[in-house]
């Protein structure tokens, strides 16, 4: 079972890992750039070093006119929290979801314990986690023999490992929670709360309100106060080995204390009923939606505030590097506040495509598990109830879009009074545009081919985004350049937004959407 | 007079080279219990979701009240209601949450009975779908199906997973629904439930509709097991009209005789007989010869 578990935590880790090496690249690389002068590196320095909300959102920036401090300080955070959500997938997945899909029961019919299955589950994951650090550690070692760079080898293996500690903590987490949650998605969510509660606690500890020993408490605390490359202290491996080795003991611990598929906490299974809403198909939707409302929300509230926060400061020093030429490939030409939003809003409009996709993979999973049948077997048209999806997802996608407008707005409006807030709602409108689009060619595909609704719409945004970044480094034909959604849209606030383009968008996506309701009413209703 | 309140003509479904279903052509009349039946891949559930409308037929049409399946479904689904074989139901919602959301898309509900029905099924209907055993999930769609008193009702396996207890209450449930003037269709692999409750039976195999009639009809069809005990000598049997399958155990003869039994009496008249035990086959009996006797058939009908 280890083994089977390492195959298949082996690609995402290595492609993480792989991905956070180039974060270290990339960053590293482009520091040199960007910031050639000392007088460049020490007015960044002077702008974020010392600045008391940079650290408790970022974490402290103790060396920024240095290479290194640079890219410890802008990557870090990044990682930690990618890292924590795919230790905590990847383990509630392999321990959990595979119980809940009653596969456990099918091994643990063997000669095995479930104690020894859990143990077997962990050590797989941990080999995950290996299989990530020594991607990582080659491309840092790698680019630590840069001249720009210049690490050796040693460091350059305890920065990977400080990058690779928050996945190994929160799979020890998400093997803990598996065991007190009723199904995965409660495992994983009990997880978001560790999460996001050691976000909280490292935030309140670097505010400088005096309660810096609350660092200790938090397991993002201990993964900051790491320091590699700066003033490294590898005392707090401790913690984050003794916090993780606990939560792995008490999971095995547990799962061979309680049945299998059952839970330690029980979920509230009962309860009075609750009928707002359950009138319908439409409301039924818009109930199950509301945990996606209300998690996409945050996020695009939370990007939003800090990206204009973070506008100021960042549009001041863009001016000044050579980072304006990239900026102004991907369209967001001008200088300051208003091409860093520019690029900041293409990030959002990358979010609102990944949400349009997922509203038509809810509406795939509600055909493939059967539910849609008893509506349709109820006096409810086909059309009919997927317009009805489709309305829906089109109001969620203006919300996002006008909230992320008024967010980004608030954020500029702690530091300066440079960008108006209508400015900023046409910017975030602007970024629904490609989102109808894909949401659009999504229904096409699911009323032909539903199988494939999710492959080809993800497909789709990733495509859109590697062309637009590899485009924006100029290293792309125009004709593929332009496949790309996102440059099809202008990056406004940068510049205004292009309304013939979003308009085409948004025709096309209309278009395809009413093709796929044709072709969804004439076709069979597919199982999963 | 009497309304079909089903009625298929050479309704036909092929998954590429899979035949599913092959050129149906029945009727189902307005108030009786109609059974469907066949061994695993006959075709029931392919028939099933045919009528409502939730796949298209490769060729052949079907109605429901004369209303067309694929062209007019929503008017023909609201004198219908149907029991999937496996429900896909909402885990976070309720048993009462979900019967109010169903009810609500019916659009008509009787609540005093459906009240009833949950009292009858003992559903507890305060718990949440996630926390539902497999034959309470059954019981939520079941009741859901029989709350709003449609004119028709298509049960796929519907009992599948209930306890005998709640599969006699549904029993009752569809005796009732029938004395209302209600159609039921029901597709079961539960014979003594079909043999207890349906007027007619249409048998499925291969996609392909073997029979259709009354039990009794059907078993005429099919053979008579006699036993008979002689006083003295045996006679030979082997060359009367119908006869087959003789084996015989001291003055004991067991044989299976088709067709009418005026042959035999003949040829039995001067024999001394001390006893003759005639049974007629069980729906099972029946069914097992019909299922069985498809391998042949199958067989040279690929090459056909
Ligand atoms: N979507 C599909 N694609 C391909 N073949 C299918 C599909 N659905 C059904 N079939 C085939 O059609 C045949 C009839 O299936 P159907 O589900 O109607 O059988 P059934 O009589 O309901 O069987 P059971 O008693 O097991 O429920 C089977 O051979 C099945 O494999
Ligand atoms: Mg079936």
């Amino acid at each position: 079972m280890a083994r089977r578990t390492l195959l298949g935590v082996l690609p995402s880790a290595v492609l993480w890992g792989v991905v956070f090496g180039l974060f270290v690249a990339s960053s590293a690389l482009s520091y040199a750039g960007i910031y050639k002068t000392q007088a460049d590196r020490d007015s960044l320095a002077a702008a974020f070093g010392a600045n008391v909300s940079t650290s408790a959102l970022f974490g402290p920036a103790p060396q920024l006119q240095t290479v290194a401090g640079f890219t410890v300080f802008k990557i870090w955070l990044t990682v930690a929290l990618i890292g924590g959500i795919w230790g905590l997938m990847a383990s509630t997945k392999l321990l959990r979801g595979d119980e809940d899909s009653g596969r456990w029961e099918l091994l643990l019919s063997g000669a095995t314990t479930r104690e020894q299955a859990t143990f077997q589950v962990l050590l797989g994951l941990l080999g995950g986690t290996v299989a990530l650090w020594i991607a990582t550690a080659a491309l840092a070692v790698a680019t630590g023999r840069s001249p720009e760079f210049n690490v050796a080898v040693r460091p350059a293996l305890y920065l990977a490992l400080s990058l690779a500690t928050t996945a190994f903590m929160f799979m020890g987490v998400g093997a803990f929670t598996s065991q007190l949650g009723a199904a995965r998605r409660q495992a994983a969510a009990y997880g978001g709360w560790i999460l996001g509660i050691s976000y909280a606690l490292r935030m309140v500890a670097d505010s400088g309100t005096g309660l810096h020993w609350l660092i200790w408490t938090s397991p993002l605390g201990w993964v900051e106060m790491l320091q590699p490359l700066t003033s490294p202290k590898p005392i707090s491996l401790l913690p984050i080995f003794g916090f993780t080795c606990l939560l792995g003991y008490l999971s095995v611990v547990l799962a061979g204390r309680r049945d299998v598929g059952a839970s330690l906490i029980q979920e509230r299974s009962r309860s009075g009923p609750r009928l707002l809403l359950l009138s319908g198909h439409m409301g039924l939707a818009v109930r199950m939606l509301r945990p996606v409302i209300a998690s996409w929300g945050t996020a695009v509230a939370a990007v939003g505030v800090l990206l204009g926060y973070i506008a100021y400061a960042a549009g001041e020093t863009l001016s000044k590097s050579s980072m304006q030429t990239i900026y102004a490939r991907l369209g967001a030409s001008g200088a300051g506040i208003k091409a860093f939003l520019g690029v900041s809003f293409l990030m959002l409009a990358v979010m609102l495509s990944f949400v349009a996709v997922g509203q038509l993979t809810a509406v795939r999973a509600e055909e493939a598990d059967q539910r849609l049948d008893q509506f349709l077997a109820r006096p409810v048209t086909r059309i009919g109830w997927l317009a009805g999806r489709l309305a829906i997802a089109v109001s969620f996608l203006a919300a996002l879009g006008i909230l992320s407008g008024v967010m980004a707005w608030l954020g500029v409006a702690i530091e300066s009074s440079a960008v108006s807030l209508p400015t900023l709602l046409a910017a975030g409108l602007n970024i629904a545009a490609p989102a109808v689009c894909i949401l659009g060619i999504s229904t096409l595909v699911f009323g032909f081919l539903p199988r494939a609704t999710a492959i080809v719409g993800y497909g789709l945004v990733s495509w859109s985004l590697l062309v637009e970044f590899v485009g924006g480094i100029g290293a792309l034909n125009h004709w593929i350049f332009d496949t790309s959604l996102f440059h099809q849209m202008n990056a406004a606030p940068a510049i205004g937004p292009n309304i013939t383009s979003d308009s085409w968008m948004a025709a096309i996506g209309v278009a395809a959407a009413l093709a796929g309701c044709i072709l969804f009413a004439r076709r069979d209703i597919q199982g999963g | 007079m009497t309304e079909a309140a089903i009625r298929t003509e050479g309704l036909s479904k092929f998954y590429g080279s899979v035949r599913a279903l092959n050129d149906l052509s029945m009727e189902v009349t307005a108030g009786e219990v109609f059974g469907f039946l066949g061994p695993n891949g006959a075709g029931k559930t392919t028939t099933i979701r045919l009528l409502l409308g939730l796949i298209r037929p490769s060729a052949g049409k079907a109605e429901i009240f004369g209303l067309d399946s694929c062209s007019e479904p929503v008017e023909a689904h609201r004198r219908l209601s149907y029991v999937p074989a496996e429900a896909g139901l909402w885990p976070s919602l309720t048993g009462e949450e979900t019967l109010h959301l169903l009810g609500k898309v019916n659009g008509h509900v009787d609540e005093v009975y459906r009240d009833q029905l949950v009292k009858r099924f003992e559903l507890d209907s305060s718990r949440k779908i996630r926390a539902y055993s497999r034959g309470n999930r059954q019981k939520v769609i079941l009741i859901a199906a029989l709350m709003s008193r449609p004119d028709l009702m298509i049960f796929d396996e519907p009992t599948s997973g209930l306890d005998p207890l709640m599969e006699h209450e549904f029993r009752n449930c569809v005796s009732e629904a029938r004395q209302r003037g209600q159609t039921v269709f029901l597709s079961s692999h539960i014979l003594s439930e079909v043999e207890a409750l349906c007027d007619r039976v249409a048998i499925l195999r291969n996609g392909r509709l073997v029979e259709i009639g009354t039990l009794e009809e059907m078993r005429h069809l099919s053979a008579l097991k006699m036993e008979i005990t002689f006083a003295k000598d045996i006679p030979d049997l082997s060359a009367v009209p119908g006869v087959a399958t003789l084996q015989s155990a001291g003055r004991t003869v067991s044989l299976q005789l088709t067709g009418p039994v005026k042959p035999l009496l003949e040829a039995l008249a001067a024999s001394e007989i001390t006893e003759l035990v005639s049974r007629e086959p069980s729906l099972e009996e029946l069914f097992l010869s019909l299922y069985g006797e498809g391998q042949l058939p199958k067989a040279s009908g690929a090459h056909a």
